[in-house]
């Protein structure tokens, strides 16, 4: 391929944080991440210069992956935080505000950069190791003998998305639900390695969220390809479940060329193999016929005709949890016949319809911790935000069983951990700053610049204008996990 | 590709937006609305636009403030066909209201929780003024005159303890502007003008048992100006009738659109009517007056057609072994369609996508009628009618799937020979009652014919959400003078206690938005007023504002207010004399309202804009900062 553009030399810059303009851009990067910060942050309209689609969003995933940047240090710091995100879904505000005033702190405290670097690890391993301990005053443990704990952790976190719209009451709603699939998603009695079922989401625009709902099994949407027949009451049905495609076309050619001879109509010869498989499938007396992928009309058309429910289209995000909930083995070719131990089996199949949305629910033969979540939002881009914060809740909620501990939310945890470093590290400075290799006054200055940038995430909860007053009564409940943090400096 | 960022320090530039963009609804509100011409500059294109949608349509946004709007407007079209300029109108207005809370100091999140509560305020006024419709189906709708107008109110099983109850309420209302809660929940008559009236009280004490609303009284009361279109509506649902009463289902209705023809020519008839051409016609012509085998095809008729979802491969190469065969794909395709049509004696193909010429001419010779464009619910309505299967290929045909029992039938008094191409109406209709029935509409302005298609389906919309509902509203503002009345209730309510107790600046900031929030409809009401052209918007919110000071709650102000706001309102003079009841649609104003306040709930909460994909050199032009 020839090259368009000239290459230009390169150009080797150092000392990046010298440069005013990386300088604004961090501050511009910063401003853009605090506002955004907590339950009234302020929401941002992400769209392109030719008027496409617009988002409205205050996460921190979806507004780090619209924006790029021509300065790559911008983009380590955007890519880090977005990594955080798709390990913790939480907290990616929090690491992106922390980070960028700890730089900005830095920077301002005319500190060397190595023993900034130096203080600020330490600084942070002396909050991690309070973090952990039994004693800790910021975090209490989660009973899950009661929901209420839970509830509380999951409404702390919808909340804090503006976006949503939500009232008091729907918040809470929501909480619930998204506390009540988490439970639905955890296996009972199961000896062994216990491992977490899945929770579906489906939405449904224009409807208030107060209708939305958690049903146990999984809700596949039919619209418009509706012919279920009133099912024989059978206390199973058995399932066939395709992953490769049956639209009747040559899959998978690659770079390859085929050579056809001009008598021979391709299409027909791969109809007439489909429906060998159709057939074979209703002698096996299948009820439910699924395709991730699109299925050729005539199969179709074949399969109804015979009372068989079929439901092309399903989509790669659907066939885990329908494995999981059937126990079929998705065939992943046409070209053999169908094996016995392919067959899947539902207990129970009926129809819900939401709004204007027509789902088959499917319930699972023996035991399974798959749900499907609906949620309704009046709204396209509310209802974008709300299902990006209940998975996000969902996501919360399992990491408890992992650390049954929550933070307080609402800035307490910072300013008690910046209290507690400030009182902690008073003592003994002068051993401190001897195994750091830095003077006293460094340290204390090291410390303080840390202090302080705790203190202003903390602060930056408060967007209008307010005064925020430092105050350790726990109002809400927030995670911040001690790795979070850990990553955050990092980052 | 650079992306950048722009950050709007001071918050309100968004809801300054938002108001300017909502001016443009302003024409477009009430039973008077004004058309409008939209100019391409640089094409030199023009459109005649009448709704707000239309306008937002045909209009290039490019900031996202009023993409946001477009896609709320295009919200409400989708699914209520109506209320738009409503919607627009109040995101307006209040974001007006919202700006001054602002200017005085009210935070967002005070703003957004007096708005909410400003808002639940309206939603309980709306439940509690809702008529009923029920009853409906007890009276045939012929026996009902349209002038009779002020008897048919109430409704009720059981009409003397209901009325009792509305009289009760009229005394209560004078005093108390919502004492009559309904333990039940279910809809009943909440308020009636009629029962306020001095002629009224015969009615409420010399009860005449049964007497109903009749489909053409809430559809006149719906019609919003449009009569025209809401009486084709009425034929339409008088057609519909015989096979289902409580509901108006609007899935098996067309529109036929022929220009040319003087807009008195508009008509309703049942089937399905279609323009076709010469060659068409001429088949039409043989087939009519017998019953005709159908078959439904899903998808486009030609040999090059392939299902969704099917990709053509790329690599595969057709090696021809022997030379001259001489006949094409094509010509193989439509000689095994052709055979298979006729071994199965279809005579109508109705096709849903695209049927190529080449194929319609095909058909043409032998004699079988090829219809292509037809809508996915008429083709399932033919396909539920006639017992046909709809199928996606033709070559998939076979007995089962061929529907029976079709007949065309041409109009010669339809077709419309002012264009270039002349074109037949024919009639396609199934034997039985399929319920499906066409609208005619016509006009010698071409340009118009947009417009009168949106107004048919905006009274068809409005007439089947009232009757989905089983509820209206009353009309011409009133409504909105009783939300008002209970929004500014409210306020002085929230100021007392703000000075009563230690209630403190929450109360007070609550009374304001408030306040501000009715002002926003007292707003919309006389914008309604000055649209017929009868009032200057000076005189129209004088008059609005004594209504309100010397009633003070008592519903009264609903009649006099529709009086005022129907005094120009149309060409049929008796109506305007006998004061005609006007209705409104409890979903659809519920709705658009809620979606003025979403749109700006949104737009008050956000401070900046992401736009991604500036290049450095129009991001410094625009005085945008990079990211």
């Amino acid at each position: 391929m020839s090259r368009l553009v000239k290459k230009s030399p390169s150009l080797c810059v150092d000392l990046p944080l010298d440069n005013t303009d990386v300088c604004n851009k961090l501050r511009l990067l910063r401003q853009l991440m605090t506002s955004c910060y907590g339950p009234t942050g302020k929401l941002k309209l992400v769209h392109n210069n030719i008027g496409g689609h617009v988002v409205t969003t205050s996460t921190s995933s979806v507004l780090l992956a619209a924006i790029s940047s021509s300065q790559p240090l911008v983009n380590l710091i955007k890519t880090s935080v977005l990594n955080h995100v798709s390990r913790f879904s939480d907290c990616g505000l929090f690491a992106a505000c922390l980070c960028l005033d700890l730089i900005e702190q830095a920077k301002q405290s005319g500190l060397r950069g190595n023993v900034c670097i130096g203080l600020n690890r330490h600084f942070l391993a002396v909050c991690v190791s309070y973090l952990q301990r039994e004693d800790c005053c910021c975090k209490v443990k989660l009973d899950f003998c009661s929901s209420h704990n839970l509830i509380a952790l999951a409404r702390s976190v919808i909340s804090s998305k503006p976006a949503c719209l939500l009232t008091e009451q729907e918040t809470l709603h929501i909480s619930k639900l998204a506390v009540q699939a988490f439970l639905l998603t955890l296996p009972c009695d199961k000896p062994g390695t216990v491992s977490l079922g899945q929770t579906v989401t489906i939405c449904v625009e224009g409807h208030s969220v107060l209708n939305s709902a958690v049903f146990p099994g999984l809700l596949v949407d039919v619209t418009g390809v509706l012919c279920v027949n009133k099912s024989d009451n059978l206390s199973s049905h058995r399932m066939l479940l395709f992953s490769a495609s049956l639209a009747g076309d040559i899959p998978e050619l690659g770079e390859g060329i085929i050579e056809v001879s001009s008598g021979v109509d391709t299409d027909a010869r791969i109809l007439d193999q489909l429906l060998d498989l159709g057939k074979q499938a209703v002698e096996d007396d299948v009820k439910l016929f699924v395709c991730q992928k699109v299925i050729h009309p005539v199969l179709q058309h074949y399969l109804r005709s015979r009372g068989v429910i079929v439901i092309e289209r399903l989509g790669i995000t659907l066939m885990e949890p329908l494995i999981l909930l059937t126990g079929a083995h998705p065939v992943a070719t046409l070209h053999t016949s169908l094996q016995p131990k392919a067959y899947g089996k539902v207990r129970d199949l009926s129809i819900r319809q939401f709004g204007s949305k027509t789902l088959l629910h499917l319930l699972p033969h023996g035991e399974s911790a798959i749900c499907t979540m609906i949620l309704c939002h009046r709204n396209e881009t509310m209802l974008s935000e709300l299902k990006l914060v209940c998975q996000k809740t969902e996501h919360v909620l399992r990491l408890t069983l992992r650390e049954p501990y929550a933070l307080f939310g609402g800035g307490c945890t910072e300013t008690h951990l910046a209290a507690y470093v400030r009182h902690k590290c008073t003592d003994g400075v002068t051993e401190s700053a001897a195994v750091l290799g830095c003077s006293e006054s460094e340290y204390l200055l090291g410390m303080d610049r840390f202090c302080s940038s705790l203190e202003s995430v903390a602060k930056s909860l408060e967007h209008n204008g307010g005064n925020s007053l430092i105050d350790l009564t726990h109002a809400h409940n927030w995670t911040v996990h001690a790795d979070v943090m850990n990553r955050c400096v990092e980052g | 590709m650079l992306r950048s960022t722009e950050i709007n320090p001071r918050q309100p530039v968004g809801l300054q937006e938002l108001a300017a963009l909502a001016a443009v609804a302003h024409s477009s509100l009430g039973p008077d609305k004004r058309y409008k011409f939209i100019q391409d500059d640089t094409s030199g294109e023009s459109a005649l636009v009448c709704s707000c949608f239309r306008i937002f349509e045909n209009l290039e946004l490019s900031s996202a403030v009023a993409q946001l709007v477009h896609e709320t407007v295009q919200a409400q079209q989708k699914v209520y066909n109506t209320g738009s300029g409503c919607l627009l109108f109040l995101a307006g207005a209040w974001s007006r209201a919202a700006l001054e809370c602002v200017h005085r100091g009210i935070s967002v999140s005070r703003i957004i929780s007096g708005m909410s509560d400003g808002f639940d305020i309206c939603v309980d006024v709306l439940r509690k003024c809702s008529i009923s419709t029920d009853g409906l189906g007890a009276v045939k709708p012929d026996s009902c005159t349209t002038t009779s107008h002020g008897l048919g109110l109430q409704v009720s099983k059981e009409p003397i303890t209901e009325d009792s109850r509305a009289s009760l309420h009229l005394r209560g209302t004078t005093s108390v502007g919502h004492k009559t809660l309904n333990p039940s929940g279910h809809r009943k008559i909440k308020l009636s003008r009629h029962f306020c009236q001095p002629d009224s009280k015969n009615v409420s004490t010399a009860p005449q048992p049964h007497q109903v609303f009749n489909i053409a009284h809430i559809a006149e009361g719906l019609s919003h100006g449009c009569v025209r279109a809401m009486n084709l509506v009425v034929e339409a649902v008088k057609l519909h009738q015989d096979v289902s009463c409580s509901t108006f289902d609007v899935t098996k209705v067309v529109t036929c659109v022929v220009p040319g023809l003087p807009e008195e020519r508009a008509c309703v008839l049942p089937g399905c009517i279609v323009l076709l051409s010469d060659e068409q016609a001429s088949v039409a012509h043989h087939l009519k007056d017998q019953p005709l085998k159908v078959a439904l095809i899903n998808g486009d008729l030609s040999h090059t057609f392939r299902h969704l979802g099917f990709s053509r491969p790329a690599g595969v190469q057709h090696v021809i072994e022997q030379l001259a065969l001489g006949s094409d794909e094509e010509e193989v395709w439509m000689v095994k369609v052709v055979a298979l049509l006729l071994n199965l004696e279809v005579n109508l193909i109705l096709v849903s996508g695209l049927a190529s010429e080449k194929v319609i001419q095909h058909c043409c010779r032998r004699r079988v009628l090829v219809v292509d464009k037809v809508k996915a619910s008429i083709l399932k309505a033919f396909a539920d009618a006639t017992a046909g299967v709809p199928v996606t290929y033709a070559t998939q045909l076979t007995k089962h799937c061929v529907g029976t029992g079709v007949k065309v039938e041409i109009r010669r008094d339809l077709g419309g020979g002012s264009e270039r191409k002349s074109s037949t109406a024919v009639n396609i209709s199934t034997g039985g009652n399929s319920g499906l029935f066409t609208v005619i509409l016509t006009s010698c302005v071409r340009g118009k014919l947009q417009a009168l298609e949106d107004q048919f389906w905006a009274c068809a919309y409005r007439l089947h959400h009232a009757l989905k509902d089983r509820a209206v509203l009353p009309g011409a503002g009133a409504t909105e003078m009783l939300c008002v009345h209970h929004l500014r209730q409210r306020a002085v309510t929230a100021y007392s206690t703000q000075e009563s107790t230690a209630g403190g600046a929450a109360d007070l900031d609550r009374g304001v938005v408030l306040h501000l929030m009715a002002d926003g409809l007292i707003d919309y009401i006389s914008t309604v007023m000055v649209n017929t052209g009868r009032v200057s918007k000076v005189r129209a919110r004088t008059v609005v504002s004594q209504q309100l000071q010397e009633h003070d709650g008592h519903v009264d102000i609903a009649a006099k207010l529709s009086q005022l706001v129907l005094e120009g309102e149309n060409e049929d003079s008796d109506l305007k004399s006998n004061g005609m009841d006007v209705y409104d649609n409890v979903s659809v104003k519920q709705e658009a309202w809620r979606k003025a306040l979403d749109l700006l709930f949104l737009v008050l909460q956000t401070d900046a804009e992401v736009i991604t994909g500036v290049d450095q050199a129009t991001g410094a032009q625009e005085n945008l900062m990079m990211l």
